[in-house]
């Protein structure tokens, strides 16, 4: 920027002139790319099934490919799952922000809290994190208590939330045994708002803004796996993020994923499995 | 007394509409419920009174179901009483949605598997049953009272008859009033279903969440409906000396000595649940539960059950339902009937509350601190005034429907 005010200044390149140059390095960039990125989409479809990553490469990519072989599939032949692996959490906590910052979530809401554990007396103590989204169970308590049917199941596994619906009783924030539910009271972190707390969420992919007596304030909200990512082919905010790839995401239907081979490690756990509602998240410890 | 406690009580409604109105306006936060403790004290009084509603219907159909003619004189003041705590009930949980007025859509996206949704239809159809029998039984005194009354009394009348015109003479009186009485036992037969099923769910709304032991009980339901006899008992006992005149008391006084009897059997009976419960619970040794029962007797808030429920709820009424000085008298009969609602509604605060106030995952108190995410609840100011503003203009309601509606047949009926 500096060097296009120095130019503009002396007088050999103007502003107009620089837009012009701007527009056609623009389009003669989207000819040379467009067919590569057409042709690389028939051969993602094409090669569906397969997986471009290697060994050595960041996990990331092999749940980018996971996730895109995925979405190739009909939605009710997927089945959305996430596996924490507590040895690897190191606390950091970006999982949680980045999912505030993602979802745009007002003070009182969280969807991804961290809980500290620790164990032990001095000197043989030890300490481990446990994040805890919703854990989009396969038979949810919320789901048959929502007296409006504003939150069910869809057939991929994810546990929703229809804001237009909800009447804000709460009783799903009641039965949920994970408390993963919460109600948006309708408060920000900033008075007068700040601009940040202005823009909209996309969640459920519908715009939402932040207006008094309008969704989502008033309504129950969770953890949806950031289901407007994840539908155009980009992972989960809190797996992006998570600094000891600690998370994982992936379609536990697709046997050639991550997460497959993660549930059928031994070392699995998942909360309170006595209740029978059987989560779909689960944790490695 | 009576005009200081009018006052009083229209001041408190008015705070009572100005807190509601800020609460419209402003939306859940003006409340000091958090994600943690989702449900306070709007939800207690909502359960408080369907509970007095259902028990007060069920007080009524011992006259006019079950043939105790002895309970006849307070049978029309319960169905009345049972109409305005079902309604105060009503708008207690419609405050408490976080978008109101979208009520409608449980009708319109109705979730068979939803207690809840259940429970508005049940509401309803309650409602509608309470309206019909109150509206029979009274109708051809409603009629005589439009023709020979003056002033509010007789346009109140007037419009509540439906341009109905019964009684001519003394025997079509007779049969006019045989055939309401007739219906209303009808009625009964399925309104008593009914009002279990309406007091029952509202009791398993809580019963049925399986991941709080403090509620997740068989005998919740039971509870809930005993509660709602004795806090029925316990109003009526205590509205009937307020709006009598000594000479009805003196009358009436068999009756008050059944309602008497009434509340000491159902005072025991709930006493025997809630200490079945309790001890199993404790006996079970099971972490969770243990807890619970610690925080309730000795944590932040021990005079709700030490001084509500044991006390207000259990010692005074039955002191003064035994003690003979008081034991015939209606005013500390009336005084046994208010103490033990005081102790009803700590029953339930102590079963609400509590339930929620340890966390589900060990730890999660702690993983993010925010003040919407804490596990206390001390309700705001504008809970408690919207919430006894609520009560009180209900109260101003039903003074102003006893006086002018004829509740207590106290006229004779003209022709």
């Amino acid at each position: 920027m500096p060097k296009i005010k120095e130019l503009e200044g002396k007088g050999t390149l103007t502003r107009r002139d620089f837009l012009k140059l701007g527009s056609l390095a623009g389009l003669a960039l989207t000819i040379s790319v467009m067919p590569k990125v057409v042709l690389a989409n028939n051969e993602e479809k094409k090669d569906s099934g397969k997986t471009r990553w290697k060994k050595g490469d960041d996990i990331l990519l092999r749940m980018l490919d996971d996730l895109n072989r995925a979405l190739l599939k009909p939605e009710q032949e997927r089945k959305w799952s996430m596996a924490i692996d507590t040895r690897k959490c190191v606390g950091c906590f970006s999982c949680t922000i980045s999912c505030i910052a993602e979802n745009r979530l007002p003070t009182g809401v969280v969807y991804r809290p961290v809980i500290e554990e620790e164990s032990g007396t001095y000197p043989h103590v030890s300490r481990r994190f446990f994040p805890r989204p919703c854990l989009h169970c396969e038979n949810p308590p919320c789901v048959p208590v929502c007296p409006v049917k504003a939150t069910y199941k869809r057939v991929d596994g994810i546990v929703v939330v229809d804001y237009d619906k909800c009447i804000g009783c709460r009783y799903c924030i009641t039965a949920c045994p994970y408390s993963a539910r919460y109600s948006d009271f309708g408060e920000n972190y900033t008075s007068p708002l700040q601009p940040y707390e202005k823009l909209p969420s996309f969640e459920y992919q519908k715009k939402w803004l932040r207006k008094k007596g309008k969704s989502p304030i008033g309504n129950a909200r969770k953890c949806h796996f950031c289901i407007h990512l994840i539908e155009d082919g980009i992972l989960p905010r809190c797996v992006s993020t998570c600094i000891g790839r600690a998370t994982y995401f992936g379609d536990l239907n697709d046997t050639e994923s991550l997460i497959y081979s993660l549930s059928k490690e031994a070392n699995i756990v998942r909360l309170k499995e006595e209740l029978g509602t059987k989560p779909t998240v689960f944790y490695l410890i | 007394m009576r005009k200081f406690i009018c006052i009083l009580m229209a001041l408190l409604a008015i705070a009572g509409l100005v807190s509601s109105y800020v609460r419209f306006l402003e939306g859940m936060k003006v409340t000091n419920l958090t994600s943690s403790i989702p449900w306070g004290m709007w939800v207690v009084f909502y359960i408080y009174f369907v509970g007095l509603s259902a028990g007060s219907y069920l007080i009524s159909t011992l006259p006019y179901v079950f043939g105790f003619r002895r309970l006849e004189r307070i049978g029309p003041l319960a169905i009345l009483c049972a109409i305005l705590a079902l309604v105060t009930g009503l708008v207690f949980i419609w405050m408490d949605l976080g978008h109101p007025f979208r009520f409608w859509k449980v009708i319109t996206n109705f979730n068979y598997t939803s207690i809840l949704a259940w429970e508005v239809i049940l509401y309803s159809l309650y409602l509608a049953l309470l309206l019909v029998s109150f509206w029979f039984l009274k109708r051809c005194e409603l009629v005589s009272q439009a023709k020979y009354s003056t002033g509010m009394k007789r346009v109140l009348a007037k419009f509540l008859s439906f341009s109905f015109s019964c009684p001519q003479t003394q025997e079509q009186y007779q049969d006019c009033h045989l055939f309401s009485l007739n219906l209303v036992k009808y009625l009964g037969f399925i309104g008593i279903p009914l009002v279990l099923f309406v007091r029952g769910g509202t009791g398993a709304l809580f019963a049925v969440v399986a991941s709080r032991p403090h509620w997740f009980s068989g005998l919740l339901p039971v509870m809930f409906l005993v509660s709602g006899l004795l806090s029925a008992t316990a109003m009526l006992l205590f509205i009937h000396h307020f709006f009598s005149t000594e000479k009805e008391r003196q009358e009436n006084l068999p009756m008050v000595l059944i309602l008497r009897n009434l509340l000491l059997l159902f005072l025991s009976i709930e006493t025997f649940l809630f200490a079945s419960e309790t001890l199993v619970g404790i006996y079970s040794k099971i972490p969770e539960r243990l807890e619970l029962y610690h925080l309730v007797m000795f944590g932040p808030f021990p005079y709700i059950f030490w001084g509500g429920q044991l006390f207000l709820g259990l010692i005074i009424p039955v002191f003064l339902c035994s003690y003979k000085k008081t034991r015939r008298t209606s005013f500390w009969l009336s005084i046994a009937g208010l103490s033990c609602s005081c102790g009803v509604v700590s029953i339930i605060l102590n079963l609400v509350i509590p339930a929620y106030v340890l966390p589900m995952l060990k730890g999660l108190d702690r993983a993010f601190i925010d003040h919407r995410l804490i596990y206390f609840y001390f309700p705001s100011i504008i809970e408690w005034l919207s919430s006894f503003g609520l009560i009180s203009l209900v109260v101003l309601v039903f003074i102003y429907l006893v006086e002018n509606l004829p509740v207590f047949s106290r006229t004779e009926i003209k022709f």
